[in-house]
């Protein structure tokens, strides 16, 4: 590829060994390792099938970190999805206790969600000079407050008739369904991510908005997809969460958000755009998800394990830098 | 030219002034609708009940000022209003002037380190708080360790949120002299400038010999105070510390500066702005349910106005480029 100037310009990376082991996605294989060993330790019952038995609750989440890893790789922020996920699992128990036939229950899910994300989606592209984080602020407190009118003042609502729920909640020996699903669905958002056209413009334009629409990238256009798949997804987690719960109220999906920011920061995907895998957030989602269950078995006081995943979160971010710093400091 | 800008020209260029003719309106229309909002009494008790969040929202304006943002400020007034609850209630100290300098002294302490990990470890705001929004949280459900303490714990402390000097109650003075030092700060100090110079444009600040990462901290650490001061406050006003205490408010505080026209992006708005930002979500709350607007269908309407406010926040920004290049064109 030798340009005009005589220079070659390689953009293939070096593949080794070392570089493969040391890099973030390496160090997190390992760090889910030790954390499954440290469970194991601590808890009696920290066994495959167990650990298989509490995580329906759990992977829910994981159907917004693929989305959401998106959204921050366009530099960009969704507080929105608990409060969409909130109001779409309100509207599917509300069609489930309606008597609509279960096919129809799953439209609403997702038809709700989708709803959601392309409202964030229009308000974001055709005033493109509010930051995401103020927009899906307000549809956060609009979502909401739709799911606690259609709730009315009992806050609560549950499944009468969950035959349909039971079905999705089934399991293929000791794997629940929901288990393929995010790993279909793993697949498909990192094969769209680091594989095709649409996923490079989504680096493109968070590493530079400007260049991108320069050099012809449908920039709004794309914003709008990506928005509107996340309710999509919210849409999808409301359906297996019902599923999981039977019923839904005010404070369902309290903090999803969070918690998938969280999955993809912890695997190293920038919240400043144009950087970062999903592979890492897929690894770091499920290293949080066994901490979480190996953690909840010996019965540690919840806040406790929000504590240490808050630092965690913030040592994910400040090691790398940290050590940037040194080495820098170790060249001059 | 000059003579030509009319006064309704120049109410329509400021933005305070523009928010001052809303919040005026929104004043008549529920005066009329409502008689008993214009009192003395009923203003005196809203001022009390968002006098939180309106504190707050001063410490909010100088983290948004340098392009930061702050989510842990519900968590770090949590953590600080259960310890001065939690100190009560075991009767370690029960004077309310070392109550509030210990919940003030907390806020900072949190603030700092917030403050020590954004400037110093080059941490994205958002992520850094997001993580201390878990960890202060969880601290003050594990110093409540199951327990909280009720108005017969909190004996005199909470004495103080129903005290008045001159007829005005205890918690607006304070409020009032957080705004008035916060106004002279940002307006006529070189801290206040500081501020501004590193939001509106960072490498310029630095080159020109500010301390960029000292002003970060500096802004957190403030924001940590006010939290604290405002955990105790809280706790007064509410006469109850429960680890819970307002869980997402943060929100509230954030939405109160974005109304007053302060930007996201940093360098844009200031204290007058933020007081007419807060006053007027404060006003929304307190009409919604005098105008007769259900309980349940709050939320929604809140939610609602924010997205509108912004939303023709921009349309009137698109209006007024327009307006300033058809002049140059000329």
């Amino acid at each position: 590829m030798a340009g005009k100037s005589g220079r070659t310009i390689t953009n293939v990376p070096e593949k080794s060994l070392k570089k493969t082991l040391f890099c973030w996605e390496g160090m997190l294989v390992v760090l889910f390792i030790l954390i499954n060993i440290f469970c194991a330790g601590i808890s009696q019952s920290y066994q495959f099938s167990n650990v298989l038995r509490e995580m329906p609750k759990y992977l829910t989440e994981m159907f917004l970190l693929f989305p959401m890893a998106f959204i921050l790789v366009l530099g960009e922020i969704d507080i929105s999805v608990g409060a969409t996920v909130c109001l779409s699992a309100t509207m599917t128990c509300m069609a489930s206790n309606k008597g609509l036939p279960f096919g129809m229950v799953i439209l609403v899910a997702l038809l709700v969600g989708t709803v959601c994300g392309l409202v964030n989606g229009l308000i974001l592209t055709n005033f493109q000079e509010l930051p995401p984080m103020i927009v899906t602020l307000g549809t956060q407190i609009v979502f909401r407050g739709i799911a606690e009118i259609a709730l009315g003042s009992g806050g609560s609502i549950s499944l009468t008739n969950a035959d349909g729920f039971r079905m999705i909640a089934g399991k293929v020996g000791i794997i629940p369904y929901i288990f393929f699903v995010v790993i279909i669905m793993a697949v498909l958002f990192s094969v769209v991510l680091a594989k095709t056209t649409f996923g490079r413009s989504v680096y493109a334009i968070g590493s530079n908005r400007l260049a991108a629409y320069y050099s012809g990238i449908h920039v709004q256009t794309i914003r709008l997809i990506i928005y509107t798949v996340m309710g999509f997804m919210a849409g999808l987690a409301a359906l297996f969460l019902t599923s999981v719960l039977y019923g839904a109220n005010t404070t369902t999906g309290n903090g999803f958000e969070m918690d998938a920011i969280a999955m993809a920061v912890f695997g190293g995907i920038s919240t400043s755009g144009g950087k970062g895998r999903l592979l890492g957030g897929i690894i770091s989602g499920f290293t949080i998800i066994c901490l979480r269950i190996g953690l909840g078995q010996i019965n540690m006081n919840p806040q406790l394990i929000l504590i240490i995943l808050g630092i965690l979160l913030i040592l994910a971010v400040l090691l790398p830098n940290i050590s940037a710093k040194l080495n820098v400091k170790k060249k001059a | 030219m000059k003579e030509n800008k009319s006064v309704l020209k120049k109410i329509t260029d400021s933005r305070e002034a523009s928010l001052l003719i809303v919040l005026i309106v929104l004043c008549i229309v529920i005066s009329l609708r409502s008689p008993s909002f214009m009192t003395l009494k009923s203003i005196s008790d809203m001022l009390k009940n968002n006098a939180v969040i309106m504190i707050m929202t001063l410490g909010m304006l100088g983290v948004l000022l340098i392009g930061g943002i702050d989510i842990s400020i519900a968590s770090t007034l949590a953590f600080s209003g259960m310890s001065v609850g939690m100190l009560m209630k075991y009767g370690m100290v029960q004077n309310t002037f070392v109550l509030f300098l210990i919940a003030i002294g907390i806020g900072a302490l949190c603030g700092l380190l917030i403050g020590l990990i954004i400037s110093r470890g080059k941490v994205l705001p958002i992520i850094a708080t997001m993580g201390f929004m878990y960890i202060y949280r969880g601290l003050a459900y594990i110093i409540a360790n199951s327990q909280w303490a009720s108005a017969e714990n909190l004996g005199t402390f909470k004495d103080f949120a129903l005290g008045s000097v001159l007829g005005v109650n205890n918690v607006i003075i304070v409020m009032v002299i957080c705004y008035i030092i916060f106004f002279i700060v940002m307006k006529w100090t070189k801290i206040g400038r500081m501020v501004y110079a590193v939001g509106s444009n960072r490498e310029a600040a630095q080159i020109s010999g500010i301390n960029t990462a000292n002003v970060e901290l500096l802004v957190y650490t403030v924001m940590g105070t006010l939290s604290g001061l405002c955990g105790a406050l809280a706790v007064s006003i509410y006469s109850s510390a429960q680890p819970n205490m307002l869980y997402g408010r943060e929100m509230d505080v954030i939405a109160a500066c974005v109304i007053g026209g302060v930007s996201m992006t940093g360098g844009r708005g200031s204290v007058a702005g933020a007081l007419l930002g807060s006053l007027i979500l404060a006003i929304i709350a307190k009409a919604l349910p005098l105008v007769g607007i259900e309980a349940i269908a709050q939320n929604t309407v809140k939610g609602v106005i924010i997205l509108v406010v912004i939303v023709l926040n921009v349309i009137t920004q698109r209006m007024m480029d327009k307006n300033n290049l058809k002049g140059r064109e000329m």
